[in-house]
Formats: C-alpha cells, structure tokens, sequence
C-alpha cells in the first residue's frame, strides 16, 4: 500500500494504492488520525486505486472518521470500484460514510 | 488460455506473524498469474485469507511461541480452493456470531465483519478439526472467466 497526499485550499486529498488489509491498515489509520490531530481534519480519501479492504482496514476508516466528527472535521471518501462499492455495501458501510464519485467532485462539494 | 482442469496444487508455510501475510498475498496472486485466474477471484480469496489468518494470528493462540500456517491453493474443475491449516485453538468460523451492521458512525462495531465477509464472498466455507489442527477450506467458482488481467 501506498500513501500520497495533496493540498486542494483547506482540503486535504489522501490518496490511496493497493490493499488496506491486516498488514497496512495500522499505517493507513495512523497516517489518516495523525493528519486530523495535527490540524488537517478536512480529508478525502481517494480510493480509486483499492483494490480491496479488509475488515481491519474498515475498523480504521471507522476510528478516523469517529475522530473528525469529534474534532469537528470531515472524512469524505471518494473513487470507490464497484468492486469496492461491493464490499462498502456487504458490509453496511455505504450510509456511515459521506462519499463521492471523484476528487473533483468531493473538492467542489467540500470547498 | 490454459484450462483450470486438470489440478494445480500450491502451498506456502508461513509463521503466526501479521507481517508474514504480505507473503500470502504474493503466493496467491503469482497462483492466479500462472494460472489464468480472474484477477476478481484471486481478490476475493486474498481478501478472505486476510481475514482467516488475522483471525488465527491474534485470537489462535495463547503462547508466545512461534508456529507455523499452511496455506494450500488448489485449482480443478473450475473452482479455486484456499485451505489454511494451523495448530491454534479450536475455532469453527461458520459458528462464529455474525457481524451487527447498522447504527452510526460512533456506535458501530466492526466484530464478526471479516467472519460475515468469507461468507458472503465465498461459494463455500468448510471447516474440520484434524488432530491438533484446524483446517479451514474456502471455495470460489471461477465462472468459466478467464484473467483480463491481474491487480
């Protein structure tokens, strides 16, 4: 997995490559809660290019997002395959989340 | 195109480690490369196998010792089958308590969700008790697809 960040105004866009299974969903969650912490709570994970998620994987998303709805801040998700749109469905995670088709259009909306 | 009959066996030892899951990861898919296997198959199992041998590694065992996970992938008669073998406590994934999805982004557990996943996405969960050994098979029809390409 790999992880890359870009400034958009306020927004930051995190982007995504790979798997976020057992073995990077620690580094995706730290990465994600420590940019909330350190100021940048306007996030949008870009998942374009996910191939899967696991469980642990979600149980991140999910302690990220509790995190910036706490600290008054925004986890918006984008990008996501059908393949992933599955998975998000299977396991009851599509209304939890704000999502978005593209990062062109979380900025739009977010900004 | 190469055709998922006759059998193809594979198997790969890995220690009760999370790091080592990177291994099966590449097993699988490097299977599902030499055997034309569609890149959504091989998906799906890496994702299952991700959560039996999370499972096993932090919840299997109760001493500090290292032990040794086999996993075996077996190719015939158009479906893929992942078999982890592993020397934890006793544990039947298909008895598990299913996963309790609903509620807000505050309330919501994550518990049994990899459990619900191997169900969901698998065309069969078999499970046996060998000896000391757990030994768990998930089955997935390759539906007479071949790969249009690997992830």
């Amino acid at each position: 997995m790999d992880i890359a960040e870009q400034q958009a105004g306020e927004i930051t866009i995190v982007e995504v490559k790979g798997r976020i299974d057992s073995n990077t969903a620690k580094a995706f969650g730290e990465r994600l809660t420590s940019l909330i912490n350190t100021g940048r709570g306007r996030l949008v994970v870009d998942l374009k290019q996910i191939i899967y998620i696991s469980s642990a994987g979600f149980r991140a998303l999910l302690v990220a997002g509790r995190l910036a709805d706490e600290t008054k801040g925004t986890l918006a998700l984008c990008g996501l395959s059908a393949e992933l749109q599955r998975l998000f469905d299977l396991g009851a995670f599509t209304d939890l989340f704000t999502i978005y088709g593209s990062r062109d259009e979380s900025i739009a909306k977010l900004t | 195109m190469k055709s998922a009959s006759p059998r193809h066996k594979a198997s790969l030892a890995i220690n009760n480690t999370i790091t080592e899951m990177q291994k099966v990861v590449d097993f699988v898919d490097q299977f599902g490369a030499a055997h034309d296997i569609p890149a959504g198959v091989t998906n799906d199992v890496n994702l299952c196998l991700d959560e039996l041998l999370n499972n096993t590694i932090s919840y299997g065992y109760d001493d500090p010792q290292p032990h040794s996970i086999v996993v075996n992938l077996l190719l015939t008669g158009g479906l893929l089958a992942a078999e982890v073998q592993d020397d934890g406590k006793p544990f039947d994934l298909r008895k598990a308590a299913p996963a309790a999805p609903g509620g807000t982004l505050q309330s919501r557990k994550v518990g049994g969700l990899g459990v619900h996943f191997v169900k969901a996405l698998m065309d069969d969960v078999a499970y046996m008790r060998a000896g000391r050994h757990n030994v768990v098979r998930i089955t997935k029809k390759l539906q007479g697809g071949t790969a249009n390409g690997h992830s």
